[in-house]
């Protein structure tokens, strides 16, 4: 029933791969393990698990490994776990676990929620949100349905979920950005800017459904630490949803479960 | 004017287009094109607008080039500039406004005008009669 894709690479100690699977014994919920490597990329376990028809997916690692798991089971009736080993704050923040041990109890609760995944041209996946890799300020060019915006941008940031930024509509991506660094992190002050008089007048946010980004140079799109594309590139909510397990008591993040 | 935008257009961002939103806009940035809300339009200082812009409200603080329509309240502060017609509901030009255009509120606000009811064709006739005029022959 459980498939467990496991990132070493993210585990602090290599016992503490054993700790994780004997508490997975413990509970009941023990499965079938695999390991990404050279010769088994993590798209390619995932396709292994699904064509076993298991009916849940998890991850045990970090973004990379949720991301690549929520891009195949976008649209897909089979639930999708996450593990936390290293996570972003706004992933851990949205599955409702701090560190693995609460991950794994999720998994037995088995509370699911849907939600919608940021996509980019090239079929990478986003669940919480990504960056463009600026050293310095860049002009940008940013194509939306009805209108274009360009800028030179300090912090470019798209998000589909974020801690600091309430979402207001689970059918947009939020594209913030900067025209000098804010002392915060730029979701922090927008967020914090939603409600109160706007003091930072560089600052913008607009909701899109898709997007278009181009810029001078090819410049990296980071998710967290690692690269999941280059601009110019097009970026989109996903019309399909994917089937979350979240922390049984927990903050709603989008709309009715 | 509530403070909770939807979507901001921020200081050295030029957006080209047409700008439609459910929510709430404040620019702060240039807009070149149309800007339409179901709610409150905020127009910030350093924020210059060609192209007609609509909404329930509108607050303006920096510059529009184009037509207004606010279907509750347009209120132009003293740093506010208009160049172009205005159609709202209710107006407020703070002193030291710039307002160069037409105003116009929504026609059901406008007093009616009684209209005298046509002489009927037949009593016309009559009187002309009376009078010995262009009699009928």
């Amino acid at each position: 029933m459980y498939y467990y894709i496991f990132d070493i690479r993210k585990c602090k100690k290599r016992a503490q791969v054993e700790d994780i699977k004997n508490y997975l014994l413990s509970l009941g919920i023990s499965g079938e393990y695999t390991y990404p490597s050279s010769a088994q990329t993590i798209d390619e376990l995932i396709d292994v698990g699904l064509s076993k028809q298991f009916n849940t997916i998890v991850g045990i690692g970090g973004d990379e490994i949720a991301n690549a798991i929520a891009g195949k089971l976008c649209g897909r009736t089979e639930a999708m776990g996450i593990i936390p080993l290293e996570v972003s704050p706004d992933l851990s923040a949205l599955i409702g676990a701090k560190n693995w041990r609460e991950g794994c109890e999720n998994l037995r609760f088995r509370k699911i929620q849907e939600i919608r995944i940021g996509k980019t041209a090239n079929n990478h996946a986003f669940i919480t949100n990504v960056n463009l890799d600026i050293k310095s300020p860049l002009e940008v060019t940013i194509e939306f349905k009805d209108f274009l915006v360009q800028a030179k941008v300090a912090n470019l940031t798209i998000s589909n979920f974020s801690l600091d930024l309430p979402k207001l509509n689970e059918n947009f991506l939020d594209i913030t950005m900067s025209s000098i660094n804010p002392k915060e992190s730029l979701l922090h002050s927008i967020g914090s800017m939603l409600g109160l008089k706007n003091e930072n007048k560089g600052l913008s946010l607009i909701r899109a459904r898709s997007l278009r980004i181009f810029t001078k140079y090819q410049t990296p799109l980071l998710c967290g630490e690692y690269s999941i594309a280059k601009t110019p590139q097009l970026l989109e909510i996903s019309d399909e949803k994917i089937r979350l397990i979240i922390a049984r008591k927990g903050q709603t993040f989008w709309g009715t479960q | 004017m509530e403070n909770t935008f939807d979507t901001i257009i921020g200081l050295n961002v030029v957006l080209k287009g047409n700008l439609h939103n459910k929510g709430s806009i404040q620019v702060n940035g240039t807009i070149e094109g149309e800007v339409k809300s179901d709610e409150n339009i905020n127009v910030g200082e350093t924020a210059q607008i060609k192209g007609p812009v609509s909404a329930k409200s509108i607050e303006v603080s920096g510059e529009i080039r184009g037509l207004i329509e606010a279907s509750e309240k347009l209120e132009i502060n003293p740093t506010g500039r208009i160049y172009g017609d205005i159609n709202a509901k209710s107006l407020v030009i703070k002193q030291g406004a710039t307002f160069v255009g037409k105003s116009i509120m929504p026609s059901s606000e406008m007093p009616k005008v009684e209209e005298k009811p046509p002489v009927e064709k037949e009593n016309k006739e009559k009187v002309e009669d009376k009078l010995g005029f262009f009699s009928k022959r």
